[in-house]
């Protein structure tokens, strides 16, 4: 790397590659800031994609046991396979501790992208309801900032990144910019029909950050299936070939891998960051890079990490942590309860050929809205995620000619699984572990989080109502699951920054700077006050957008 | 369920025929040509190790890896290897189709099994040991030296299995079951992620055939 990389000094320092980070590249060196993105991980390139290439040619059909070596915990997670293990962290070298009693599943990518490439890509506004939530029923707080303050930049994030979706004109889960709509199977036509007939409930297609026809350079979906593993097409909204290759256009942004950020530097005299140290991830030299401003989009955990790790004289308990809240109120949406069954009078034979459709149904949430009242064993709510169609049988029963038949025969199935809030609570959070460091020196975190009685009532009410749509539905051999995942398990960690008005009980300020120290700013999932049930990363997009707006604004007012 | 994407689990996107292989590779070139090109060195294969790609990743095809003509198993004794090929032709057998045996399930399941736990290895030998323990007690022998009849007559219960009676206090799982039920979606999952397997299930090869359609029936249809 040429040496005047290091040497200049930057209006501004984006630390993390993925949807935030990308997005703060993007906006900020597109308005004439000079940006330097830093990532902890190696390029991405289209060619490694594996998206079209069948389980067969695998050695081992994803049941590879370097993955169980290298990646015991994020295998967890569904989009870790043979086919892309590489892209995700090497525990062994990326630890951190939990409680024995509070496990926690971190499931995490360094690379340029981040979690863009895997995403589920589902994304839903959240609404008043969501951003007033404590105004409503008294527990924990608002967050700064109502929907019609965010809105504009959810605006400008959809019309960019290509949302499909459908309008449903439902209070809890405000319209958006859609193009066009993937199309349902008869059995999820049948839910929605009779979900709207007996209880009033919005079932729809999910909204999903894959486009559907022609968009900002990006060819339609064309139905392959696994988004997880690439796309050839960057037809789902991944970062690098998106905001990080527009920010890199623009002639303004500097992109370094491999720079594992370790601290935010502070000019104390000043109170002001005046850049971070990192570590390169293949020689372990610690290099230093200056900027006027510092944008932390690294991910909740890890943006929270890198400001404890930066404790100085007048900040002894972390960055920016003046409050004592840096760390807590650690959420991740609760996820597992719903139920299941079977459409036997839907006689559709499942198909081995594409298309394969990369999205599922949304039913939107219906428990304590402004117009349900308000349910008598939990507050907030859940919605639920699922699909219904025809798939292979292999549970079948039986040997031989016939087994091979009734495989073939297939089953039409119908699930719903639900997403629900997970309250913030300051008993919830992460701080450094004393006695464990990653393979760079870097001291690492424990975690510790668990679901409590709100979250567990809710999943058991989920359990039930779901049974009751697929059996209002015509559903059979209905089961309920009541039970859900660890935390972490959603990978919606969020809330360990959060932000508010008040510095005494807030770490950053409602334009996701810190209170305490006005030109460092973390936009993504970390400034969360509340989890809402929606999937988070629409909303860490918008409010990255309008963060970085607010930020170029003072620099033109040379307010930096 | 098949038709999302995050759940798919046999992924049945190419193809195996080299007329269209080199079609598909077509695409995929066009694809990426005009992006590759204009993304830059950012965005190039040129700075990564080859140990950070996965294999698939570095465009291995490791399909014909079974068909070895040297292959001796790893894990399995040869008269286990020899059970468990006679096992998985009783369960998918050859019909207008290949079954398990051409599909080489009992190679597949050899790789598998020697990177599994010693708890799983156990579990899968127990159960395939149990196989031919009823063998001997009802015939006398071993199953692979069963006729197809009595190999039928061995399977069959335990692929039929009678509901619990509640008169009869069945409530206990029977372990002749739960080992034939490991031993048969351990084949089902290595003979249907094969390339006999996905072509068994209708998979014509390609990777796309446009969108979606969805339910095309009139509205009124699902009321």
């Amino acid at each position: 790397m040429p040496q005047d990389v290091l040497q200049q000094t930057y209006d501004a320092i984006v630390v993390g590659s993925g949807a935030t980070g990308g997005w703060a590249a993007k906006r900020l060196a597109e308005a004439g800031l000079k940006v330097v993105l830093l990532e902890a991980g190696r390029a991405v390139s289209p060619k490694e994609f594996t998206e079209h290439m069948p389980a067969y040619k695998l050695k081992y059909r994803d049941h590879s046991p370097e993955i169980e070596r290298t990646r015991p915990v994020q295998k967890q997670c569904y989009a870790c396979m043979e086919y892309n293990y590489e892209w995700f962290v090497d525990d062994l070298e990326n630890p951190y501790s939990t409680p024995a009693d509070r496990p926690f599943s971190w499931q995490r990518l360094r690379i340029v992208g981040g979690r863009s490439l895997v995403w589920g890509r589902q994304s839903y506004r959240l609404s008043d309801t969501d951003f007033k939530a404590a105004s409503r029923d008294g527990y924990g707080d608002d967050w700064p900032f109502s929907y019609a303050d965010l809105a504009p930049y959810y605006d400008i994030v959809e019309r960019y990144v290509g949302i499909t979706g459908a309008a449903e004109k439902n209070e809890m889960l405000p319209d958006g910019q859609f193009l066009p709509p993937m199309q349902m199977t008869c059995g999820e036509v049948r839910m929605r029909g009779r979900v709207k007939a007996k209880f009033g409930r919005t079932l729809t297609i999910g909204r999903a950050a894959i486009v559907t026809q022609p968009h900002n350079g990006r060819a339609p979906c064309h139905y392959c299936g696994p988004c997880e593993r690439g796309c050839s097409t960057f037809s789902y909204f991944s970062s690098p070939f998106t905001t990080v290759k527009d920010a890199l256009k623009s002639g303004n942004c500097t992109l370094i891998t491999n720079a594992v950020v370790r601290h935010v530097d502070m000019d104390s005299d000043a109170n002001k960051a005046r850049g971070v140290t990192y570590v390169d991830r293949l020689t372990k030299e610690t290099k230093e890079v200056r900027g006027k401003a510092v944008v932390l989009c690294a991910q909740a955990l890890e943006s929270t990490r890198i400001l404890l790790n930066s404790a100085t004289r007048e900040y002894p308990n972390g960055l920016a942590n003046s409050s004592g809240v840096l760390g807590h109120y650690l959420m991740d949406h609760v996820a597992g309860g719903g139920a299941s069954g079977t459409f036997d009078d839907l006689n559709v034979l499942p198909s081995a050929n594409p298309p394969h459709r990369p999205n599922g149904i949304y039913l939107v949430r219906f428990r304590n809205t402004p117009s349900s009242g308000k349910h008598p064993h939990f507050i907030r709510g859940y919605g639920f995620q699922g699909g219904s169609g025809p798939d292979f049988n292999m549970e079948a029963e039986g040997l031989g000619a016939e087994y091979k038949k009734a495989v073939k025969q297939g089953i039409y199935g119908a699930s719903l699984g639900a997403f629900g809030e997970s309250l913030a609570n300051f008993d919830n959070y992460c701080e450094i572990d004393q006695n464990l460091k990653d393979a760079w020196g870097i001291p690492a975190l424990r975690i510790s989080m668990a679901h409590g009685k709100n979250e567990a009532a809710m999943m058991r009410d989920a359990g039930v109502t779901a049974a009751e749509m697929l059996e209002a539905a015509g559903a059979k051999n209905i089961s309920v699951q009541t039970s859900f995942g660890i935390p972490g398990m959603a990978v919606h960690e969020v809330g360990t920054a959060r932000m508010g008005n008040d510095p005494k009980k807030f770490v950053l300020d409602p334009f996701n700077q810190a209170h305490d120290v006005k030109n460092l700013l973390v936009t993504d999932g970390s400034c969360y006050v509340s989890s809402a049930c929606q999937n988070p990363t629409l909303t860490m997009m918008a409010i990255t957008v309008r963060a970085c707006d607010h930020l170029i604004d003072r620099f033109r007012h040379s307010d930096v | 369920m098949r038709n999302h994407g995050s759940e798919v689990s046999l992924s049945a996107q190419a193809t195996q025929s080299s007329a269209v292989i080199s079609r598909r590779d077509l695409i995929r070139a066009a694809l990426l040509a005009g992006t590759s090109a204009a993304l830059g060195p950012a965005f190039s294969l040129a700075q990564t190790a080859a140990f950070e790609l996965t294999p698939a990743q570095r465009g291995e095809d490791d399909s014909k890896q079974l068909a070895d003509p040297n292959w001796k198993p790893a894990f399995l004794s040869e008269d286990q290897n020899e059970t468990l090929i006679a096992l998985s032709d009783m369960i998918i057998p050859a019909t207008d189709t290949p079954g398990a045996k051409e599909a080489l399930v009992n190679r597949y399941l050899d790789l598998v099994l020697t990177g599994e736990s010693a708890e799983s290895q156990q579990n899968f030998l127990a159960s395939l040991n149990y196989i031919d323990s009823e063998s001997q007690r009802l015939f006398g022998k071993e199953f692979r030296s069963l006729t197809a009849e009595d190999q039928d007559d061995l399977l069959r219960p335990l692929a039929y299995p009678q509901r619990p009676s509640f008169w009869l206090n069945k409530d206990l799982p029977d372990p002749g079951v739960e080992h034939f039920g490991r031993l048969k979606s351990m084949i089902a999952v290595a003979y249907y992620t094969s390339e006999i397997g996905e072509r068994e299930l209708g998979w014509d090869g390609s990777f796309t055939h446009g969108p979606f359609q969805g339910c095309e029936h009139p509205t009124t249809t699902h009321k």
